[in-house]
């Protein structure tokens, strides 16, 4: 059993963003980033099955900034092999192209589950897990609450709407959108990044080709602009009511 | 002299006087088996100390180690540990009649191991060996000898049984709770610890039937010589002999009786040695050997991790100091009195800790003990085989528990160091992943950022944004003093105002300071003593950078915490720098009248920091201040080195403190309000945020003011006179302003 868990590095959201002189990307000189807290949960639940039933763990990022600190806290805490993708242009990724870059490193590698998170601050709609299924052509699963191999397949729980769990067996090879992973992820003491940092092997594979097909074109990025304010109503409970159902008239919302 | 019972008066006593040879024979060889089965059980411990990992802690030759720690107690050694051992200084602190009645038996049961061992070496050897090598038998136990020894020992019996009593008598009347031996932490399948308490009572009732069959036998040999005078230097044993001759003995009786009580003696006697190291007899020796080894340095200076693991794992991690410290353990509970965690009904006891880990390392080395072991229905704990330490042999609940508040050292009689063994085991809880996961974020928050609030690293100087002058960076520019903040004092909402005070005042006393703005990390002290070694190290890492390119020439700190490890610790990674605190930094500045004040005329109390007081041994200066400030001090009970903890240290802060019956905090809080006072002073940003919070859950908010000393500072400040100081000073400065006074008027005010 082989599995990968592809993670990304995103801004860390404690610092103050700003949007660069293009105006199309935010400044990331001065910005600290972290990896992606899903894809932590994925690793995660991938530890879980290595744990239970035995697996190789490779992890994968795009060389994004500070991507090394992520993939060796990934082998400090138990993932057997991570790989940096390089070749890609500085900057933001799409979630096409960073699906795409995922997909032809892939291509020429042996695996049988691919975990990455379902979500991510850049990708609050949760695409890259479906995109790269649809790019490989196997089995997608999104919002994983729990994934645990049976031979074969992948018995999963999913987390629909209105606290509704579904239970499915899914054939390998199979990406799957975590959520959460079964336990919260696990501490990585600094004593063994480091020992990871010291014996290097983190793995550097191009990706180079033309990633950018089909990707976006960024016009313009900016923080929200204020488009009204709040208004109070005051005074007495009917008074106020009155003004409510007035408003409502005005809107067309309410009839007569 | 030349012994020869023909003399008619000679001031002796026969030895062996009704034994025939058939019962000598018996005698010496009991008296072998005896010191047989002694030395085995020693050797039994030596050989589990020297099976310990080689460390340097607790080498009994200590290098000097000048400049590397700035030992703020005692120095340790062999000299300064024997004093304490003679003196019983630690066992008499805090616990004047117990210590006092101690060092009676103390020293009355090594005056009767002397009087025996004289009358052996007189007996066995100077006898023997001058009738076989000279032909003549010389003894020198007669004469004057014979009566300033029988005076002398007389004193050393009813010493020991007078200073028994006490202790056998407060044992029984007072149930003071550390006499109980009622678990911190509670074992599901239960425990008893039965044989602890029937131990304690052996070894008491041992040593009195001991000292009283002692006098009961002279008083039987005098009576049967029929009271000679001389037997008067014999003053307790000849008002023995009365009280035998008073009930009806007469001297055909006592010689009657006296070889049944003199075996009953002898019995119980090398019964005692043969018992002492199996049982609690033997701290005799263990105490003060591990109160010579004892170094106060240890725990302001944690020790390394041990080599190819990340903390204590295993049996074979355990030092030789640290095996020897459990054997020292006399469970006489005073650490389990003053722990906070232990108060507050955490599972952690640092005596049961001890006293948990000596049974499972003696039971690992197949050592016997008698009466000495906790019983338990299952094998857990202290009975557990060999399995993980940290978190089966001591609960990760029961590690995590500790606030490193060093309460149990500083009151050990014997020298223990709880510490730095909990935090050697906390490593491994780290290492397993084993925490709360409160403290797991606040870790990675430290990690990713430098700060445990994960806030943005390049916002930690952003609360100077509220002053109307700006701090030097003193990465860019040479300032005199440079101000470590902490994280605390930088980030938190509450204590930003605080900072702001302190340096609104240093600004306006003219005070050359500066401060590293976003090149400060966590100091680290709490993120070593919660066992995240590696953490602690790349912060130490990358603080030195920032400390090595900036310029000053001391340092100061807000944070008592900040303050331990880069006065104690960072020495070790080269910082050269004098650290002080700013309760001795604004003390020197109000007493030489660089800041102007008005009298306050407060009545407050003061609350010592545990890694200022306890660790650090500042007590004067914030209570010089205080008095400065024309305040009056009211003490609480537990003040200065016997401060009580407010909950916060050793990574506490981090952590759920739900569980608890009753928060540190609170329990503190009380205690300052039975004082009547209003005002609790700290002099710690921890202590501020915790009592603030205390205050309002004790329900005295709006009663009792939470106050920092800067605050106390703030109001006394005397505005008209700095105005005045502000328009001399220029003419100062040119004359060259005091260079003596340590303090650079470079930052004049503006």
């Amino acid at each position: 059993m082989r599995i990968v868990v592809a993670m990304r590095q995103l801004a860390d959201l404690v610092e103050e963003l700003e949007v660069d002189d293009s105006g199309t990307d935010i400044d990331r000189e001065f910005v600290k980033f972290v990896s992606n807290e899903w894809d932590e949960a994925a690793l995660e639940e991938a530890l879980l099955i290595k744990e239970q039933s035995g697996a190789e763990i490779v992890a994968v990022a795009l060389d994004e900034p500070d991507v090394d600190q992520t993939l060796y806290t990934a082998i400090a805490k138990g993932a057997d092999k991570a790989v940096k993708l390089t070749g890609l242009e500085e900057g933001w990724v799409s979630t096409h192209s960073r699906a795409k870059a995922i997909a032809s490193w892939l291509g020429d590698q042996q695996w049988d589950l691919l975990l990455t998170g379902v979500q991510a601050a850049d990708d609050l709609d949760g695409q890259l897990a479906g995109i790269l299924a649809a790019q490989l052509q196997v089995p997608h699963a999104a919002v994983v609450v729990s994934a645990q191999t049976e031979g074969s397949s992948v018995k999963v729980s999913q987390e629909l709407g209105g606290g509704t769990i579904v239970e499915e067996t899914i054939a390998l090879p199979a990406v799957l959108g975590i959520q959460t992973a079964r336990q919260a992820p696990r501490y990585a003491p600094i004593t063994r990044i480091r020992q990871a940092m010291q014996s290097g092997g983190l793995e550097e594979a191009s990706v180079a080709g033309d990633l950018a097909e089909g990707r976006p074109t960024v016009r313009r990025l900016y923080p929200p602009e204020k488009t009204g304010h709040a208004e109070m109503l005051t005074g007495s409970a009917s008074d106020v009511a009155d003004k409510i159902i007035e408003l409502l008239r005005a809107k067309g919302l309410v009839k007569s | 002299m030349i012994f020869d019972p023909t003399l008619a008066v000679v001031e002796t006593r026969k030895v062996f006087a009704g034994e025939g040879p058939g019962t000598r024979a018996i005698f010496y060889l009991l008296s072998l088996a005896t010191l047989v089965t002694f030395f085995a059980g020693v050797g039994l411990r030596l050989r589990k100390y020297y099976a310990g990992r080689p460390a340097a802690e607790g080498r009994f030759w200590r290098p000097s180690r000048k400049g590397e720690v700035q030992d703020v107690t005692t120095k340790p050694g062999l000299g300064a540990g024997l004093m304490k051992v003679a003196t019983n200084k630690t066992v008499r602190r805090d616990k004047p009649s117990v210590g006092l009645a101690h060092l009676a038996v103390f020293w009355g049961f090594i005056g009767l191991f002397l009087a025996t061992s004289i009358l052996s070496l007189d007996y066995d050897i100077v006898r023997n060996f001058s009738r076989f090598f000279l032909g003549r038998e010389y003894s020198f136990y007669h004469g004057p000898f014979y009566l300033a020894y029988n005076a002398v020992f007389n004193l050393a019996g009813v010493a020991a049984i007078l200073g028994t009593a006490h202790l056998m008598g407060r044992r029984a009347a007072h149930k003071e709770p550390q006499l109980d031996y009622t678990r911190a932490f509670k074992p599901e399948a239960g425990y008893s610890r039965r044989q602890f308490r029937q131990g304690d009572w052996l070894f008491l009732w041992g040593l009195m039937t001991l000292f009283i069959t002692g006098f009961l036998i002279q008083g039987l040999r005098i009576d049967e010589a029929h009271f000679p005078t001389f037997e008067r230097w014999t003053w307790m044993g000849y008002l023995v002999g009365l009280a035998w001759h008073g009930v009806g003995v007469s001297a055909g009786l006592a010689a009657h009786i006296h070889p049944w009580i003199w075996w009953f003696h002898v019995l119980l006697a090398l019964g005692f040695v043969a018992y002492i190291p199996f049982s609690k007899a033997m701290h005799m020796v263990t105490s003060p050997a591990n109160l010579i080894v004892n170094d106060p340095a240890n725990t302001r200076r944690l020790p390394q991790v041990p080599n190819g693991h990340s903390g204590y794992t295993e049996l074979a991690d355990f030092t030789p100091k640290e095996r020897l410290a459990f054997d020292a353990c006399t469970k006489c509970g005073r650490c389990h009195q003053v722990c906070p965690a232990r108060t507050a009904g955490a599972p952690l006891s640092p005596r049961d800790l001890i006293l948990d880990l000596r049974q499972w390392v003696d039971r690992q080395n197949h050592i016997p003990a008698l009466l000495d072991r906790e019983d338990r229905p299952d094998q857990s704990g202290p009975l557990a085989g060999e399995t993980t330490l940290a978190g089966s042999v001591i609960a990760s609940r029961t590690l995590w528990s500790c606030t490193t508040c060093m309460a149990c050292v500083e009151v050990c009689p014997v020298g223990i160091e709880h510490v730095p063994t909990i935090v050697q085991m906390r490593r491994s809880l780290v290492d397993a992943g084993d925490m709360d996961p409160t403290l797991q974020s606040a870790l990675q928050n430290i990690a990713q950022q430098g700060n445990s609030f994960g806030k943005s690293a390049r916002m930690r100087a952003r609360w100077t944004k509220g002053l109307d002058f700006t701090i030097p960076d003193a990465r860019k520019e040479p300032v005199e003093f440079l101000w470590f903040v902490g994280d605390y004092a930088s980030f938190d909402d509450r204590l930003q105002n605080l900072s702001r005070s302190v340096a609104k005042i240093l600004h306006q006393a003219g005070v050359s300071f500066g401060i590293l703005y976003d090149g400060e990390r966590n100091a680290g002290n709490d993120v070593r003593r919660a066992g995240e070694e590696g953490l602690y190290e790349m912060l130490v890492e990358h603080n030195m950078a920032a400390l090595s390119s900036a310029n000053f020439e001391s340092i100061f700190t807000t944070d008592p915490h900040s303050y331990n490890t880069l006065r104690n610790e960072y020495p070790a990674y080269g910082l050269e720098k004098p650290v002080r605190h700013y309760s001795e930094l604004l003390t020197d500045l109000v007493l030489s009248g660089r800041i102007p004040v008005k009298a306050l005329n407060k009545t407050v109390t003061y609350h010592d920091p545990c890694y200022l007081a306890r660790y650090n041994r500042v007590m004067d200066a914030p209570r010089a201040l205080i008095e400065a400030l024309g305040c009056q001090l009211v003490e609480m009970p537990r003040n200065r080195t016997g401060s009580f903890c407010c909950g916060a240290g050793g990574g506490r802060i981090w952590m759920d403190d739900s569980f608890l019956e009753e928060r540190p905090s609170e329990n503190r809080m009380k205690e300052a309000v039975a004082l009547g006072v209003d005002v609790f002073t700290v002099a710690c940003p921890k202590d501020f945020a915790m009592f603030s919070d205390a205050v309002k859950t004790v329900g005295q908010e709006g009663k009792m003011v939470v106050t920092d000393i800067i605050q106390l500072l703030e109001e006394a400040f005397d505005t008209d006179r700095a105005m005045a100081m502000s328009v001399a000073q220029p003419q100062a400065d040119g004359a060259d302003a005091n260079p003596g006074e340590g303090v650079s008027s470079e930052q004049g005010p503006q």
